[in-house]
């Protein structure tokens, strides 16, 4: 097997709260190739977040491995980090929230070259150049440039975001729920803008969003997580067509559709609500709302995998 | 055929900001029958939560209702006395906003939130009686009764919803208008709370007027659809009319066609080019022209006039021929 | 002749549209003529009138109202009251213009050190500066005095310390608020260091409310030089000073108001005209206000 551009090695994340150790992300494993994208798909509060940002090292790691090229960049010293900048970026969800309100969108999409060591550092004559060609590859007009992001509307403004992203020429962009506060034909516009960018510049992308549909329509392996743990791991025609956790099961039959031949459907739908995984009991954590869950539920989780490329924690949701 | 419950009539809406007018509302008629479920689609600033204001006449100082009528059981609200207002509001009219974290008062418990309802538009019951009242809507809701005295923070996301639609639902109105009650949760939650709000409009014979940008969520609630662009319905009718995919609007096509669809693999989504037209002009013409890929020289000139078909009707040139024909 | 060519706002430079907005906004410009009047005034006070006037007793004259000779009036020892204020305000407005700038950079350095490294680092600083807040800010610029001896630049070192904690207390809350921003996570994302995030994203968007709060506390520490040399510490009659010339005519001020009047008018008209500034300055460096 080609060796991945971007892996994980049994990645945790634990936080410590008042109330105990919340395990926010527990062994998670997965690889992206060049010029993929894997889906994260949960919940708000599953953790998928939290691994988007551990896997860049906005946050500490508590144990486990990010492989960058098959390199340990959990590893690096400070003066090897920016090779991690570099190659790996992050769109964010809130494209109000994510840019500065005092920069103009130039200063916005050229400060990810400020923080180049200084023997890369670009003249200003070129900075300009870099900034523009970086615009237009976005769909930005250039006469933004110099406007402030109050005065651009949201589709405009995650545009920004990726052109800052994009503008360090990196080859794995962390993408965190980049379209979830965008209208709908605006979230069209940009994820063909981030399809394109990634057939052109061979990206790959880790894609975390909790709308199923949009996952599946980006993503070429998608992962599901509840409460820290990956539920369903599997390329995203599988998953699609044969979903075995009975969470994905009622995941995809929560989504509401236009199909109304779906309309009088049978639902599943899952009770109760997901809580916090503060000092969890050992076990699946889905199995209190689960309407299949058993005594055994309760001792163990660990991903099977069930047929060739398709990992799942459970296969209850087989109907 | 039941009466129409809310009439809303060629209702002209602007917001007279220090900088301009923004012109929100430009001649958008509904109607809504007693028990029906009403979906009102459109993106955001297309004037939705400015439609749902009016009728409860809470507009923000600025706003300013400039021309046409709403009638509420052929009763015409525009020229009653805030008094009225007051009588309708909470009790015969019920609204739902958006965002159940901070729709609530932090500081006093859920049962007291829910009671202060009974207190203001049914003063006459004994303590008792509200109390019970109370504990029953709760278990309506699926929220135990014993955690009445419970504050907002204690309950998450999905259960302050309930206890919202609860405080919406106590005086059994004849009409609630939700705003968008389901986009701050997770969609295992709100397959709950949509189902929840279709038993108990079932039980209570309430009119819904659902206001959301997902198709989907209509699609599934709904009897009937108007679909908002800018201030302006651009198409009406029953959701079988408007997602059959029969002479739709190209706007609603448009919207139709942004949806990832789950059970196709499609290398491309359609985007509608562009972005909204700015509420600060107002628009000549049809105001979805500019995006428009069969937009004609008439598109930008003239409103369409209405194209109905039964049930169905879409305010487009397109359909213009087809009008002459009959 | 050279021709001025306009160019359009959106070739402006940041610092051109800063400068640009502060100049449309009339109050701030206003503040700016103010506060350049009284220091001009104060200045050039030793070509208005002579330095004698404000210490010679002339008690034949005492208790003067306003007249061609004593602008101001006289005070009960027949001193020039319009004498006083100008040499007054030299150490009004230099020492509490010094005293708001000692407090706001130290309260800075030691709320924005508290607020973004935050753990150790806070708890440390912010127990300091909570014991410097125990004491009553008078109670302690009077130990500091009492210690170091009298002097005005003592004055000023004992009254700024008062003022620390209020500073260090709000810059450190509005650090906390934009540290935990997406754009300065998103900083980080691509690398930059945290003293540049510091200056380039925390600083330019927590100031604003600052700057005002420090115009405003600019009439209270007017007031508190007074107080202290009311208590003989650090500015003390004969020596004018604006507070002081209210508080050492206060027995009179009953019947003669224009005692109280024409010191009071000077402070006030500061006061608002820094405050003018300071509001000026915050809209300024604010892209959303209107161009």
């Amino acid at each position: 097997m080609a060796q991945a551009l971007v892996e994980a090695v049994d990645l945790c994340k634990y936080f410590k709260t008042p109330k105990g150790l919340l395990h926010a992300v527990e062994n998670v494993n997965f690889r992206i190739q060049e010029g993929k994208t894997l889906g994260v798909v949960g919940e708000s509060g599953c953790g998928k977040s939290t691994l988007g940002r551990t896997v860049l090292r906005l946050h500490k790691a508590t144990s486990g491995k990010v492989l960058y090229e098959g390199k340990d960049i959990l590893s690096f010293s400070r003066s090897e980090m920016h090779n991690v900048h570099r190659n790996m970026q992050m769109i964010f969800q809130d494209p109000y929230s994510s840019l500065d309100p005092r920069m103009s969108i130039r200063a916005l999409i050229g400060e990810p070259l400020s923080g180049l060591p200084r023997s890369e550092r670009l003249s200003a004559a070129e900075e300009k150049e870099k900034v523009d060609a970086i615009m237009q590859m976005c769909g930005l007009p250039l006469h933004y440039a110099n406007m402030y992001p109050h005065e651009l509307d949201g589709g405009m403004r995650q545009r920004v975001g990726l052109a800052r992203a994009m503008v360090l020429g990196p080859r794995f962009i962390v993408c965190d729920e980049p379209v979830s506060a965008l209208d709908v034909s605006i979230q069209a516009q940009i994820l063909n803008l981030l399809m394109d960018l990634q057939d052109e510049h061979k990206l790959s992308y880790m894609f975390i969003t909790h709308d199923l549909a949009v996952v599946r329509h980006i993503s070429d392996d998608i992962m599901v997580m509840y409460m820290g743990q990956v539920v369903e791991y599997a390329p995203s025609h599988m998953l699609f067509s044969s979903p075995m956790h009975p969470y994905t099961v009622a995941l995809l039959n929560s989504i509401p559709t236009i199909d109304l031949s779906r309309r009088g459907r049978e639902r599943i739908t899952i009770h109760g609500e997901i809580s916090s995984p503060v000092n969890p009991a050992p076990g699946c954590r889905f199995a209190p709302r689960c309407p299949y869950a058993t005594e055994e539920c309760r001792n163990e989780h660990k991903l099977v995998e069930v047929e060739k490329g398709h990992f799942a924690a459970c296969t209850k949701g087989v109907k | 055929m039941s009466e129409n419950l809310l009439e809303v009539k060629d209702l002209h809406v602007q917001y007279n900001t220090d900088d301009a007018v923004v012109y929100a509302l430009n001649g958008v008629s509904l109607n809504l029958k007693e028990g029906e479920k009403l979906g009102l689609v459109g993106e955001t600033g297309a004037g939705k939560t400015t439609l749902a204001l009016s009728v409860l006449r809470l507009l923000p100082k600025v706003g300013q209702i400039a021309s046409g009528s709403i009638s509420y059981k052929g009763e015409e609200l525009l020229d009653k006395p805030e008094s009225y207002m007051l009588g309708l509001r909470g009790r015969r009219v019920s609204m739902i906003f958006q965002d159940p974290m901070t729709s609530l008062n932090p500081v006093k418990s859920v049962g007291d939130q829910i009671r202060e309802v009974l207190d203001l538009h049914f003063p006459q019951l004994t303590k008792e009686a509200k109390n019970e009242k109370v504990d029953q809507m709760l278990q309506l809701v699926g929220i135990p009764a014993s955690r009445k005295n419970e504050f907002p923070h204690q309950f998450s996301g999905g259960m302050k919803q309930r206890v919202v639609i609860a405080m919406a639902l106590i005086s059994q109105p004849e009409l609630l208008l939700a705003d968008e009650p389901t986009t701050a949760l997770d969609v295992t939650i709100q397959a709950q709370i949509m189902a929840l709000m279709g038993q108990l409009k079932d039980r209570f014979n309430t009119a819904v007027l659902l206001i959301t940008h997902d198709l989907g969520l209509v699609a599934e609630f709904c009897d009937t659809v108007a679909v908002i662009y800018s201030g302006c319905i651009v198409e009406s009718g029953t959701v079988e009319d408007i997602f059959s995919g029969k002479n739709n609007h190209p706007y609603t096509k448009g919207l139709i066609g942004c949806i990832p669809d789950l059970s196709k693999d499609e290398d491309r989504l359609h985007p509608i080019p562009g972005h909204m037209a700015d509420a600060r002009t107002l628009p000549s013409g049809c105001p979805f022209a500019d995006r428009c890929a069969n937009a004609m020289d008439k598109c930008r000139k003239e409103r369409p006039e209405a194209f109905s078909e039964g049930t169905h009707t879409v305010f487009c040139h397109l359909f213009d021929n087809m009008r002459g024909g009959v | 002749m050279k021709k001025r060519v306009k160019k359009p706002l959106s070739e402006y430079s940041t610092g051109e549209l800063v400068l640009y907005r502060f100049r449309k906004n009339k109050l701030a410009m206003l503040g700016v003529a103010m506060f350049l009047f009284v220091t001009l005034m104060i200045l050039i006070a030793p070509l208005i009138r002579p330095y004698d006037m404000v210490v010679k007793q002339n008690i034949a004259d005492r208790l003067q109202g306003p007249s061609s000779q004593y602008l101001f009036g006289t005070d009960e020892l027949g001193r020039d009251l319009f004498s006083r204020i100008l040499y007054g305000g030299r150490i009004s407005l230099f020492c509490s213009l010094a005293i708001i700038a000692i407090a706001f950079v130290s309260g800075a350095l030691i709320g924005g050190a508290a607020g973004f490294f935050g753990g150790k680092v806070d708890t440390v600083l912010m127990r300091i500066v909570d014991m410097l807040m125990s004491v009553p800010s008078a109670l302690l610029a009077m130990a500091i005095i009492t210690a170091l001896g009298n002097g005005v630049w003592k004055l000023v070192l004992a009254l700024s310390i008062g003022q620390i904690p209020r500073f260090a207390r709000m810059v450190r809350s509005s650090v906390i608020t934009l540290r935990n921003m997406e754009y300065v996570e998103a900083a980080r994302c691509f690398g930059i260091s945290s003293m540049k995030i510091m200056l380039k994203h925390i600083l330019p968007n927590g100031i604003g409310p600052i700057i005002v709060s420090a115009t405003l506390t600019l009439g209270a520490v007017i007031l508190s030089i007074s107080s202290m040399g009311y208590l003989g510490l650090g500015v003390a009659s004969p020596t004018p000073e604006w507070g002081t010339i209210i508080s050492e005519n206060k027995v009179n001020i009953q019947y003669y108001p224009y005692l109280g009047i024409f010191p009071g008018i000077c402070i006030m008209l500061t006061v608002m005209a820094v405050n003018f500034i300071g509001d000026g300055l915050r809209d300024a460096f604010d892209p959303k206000s209107k161009n």
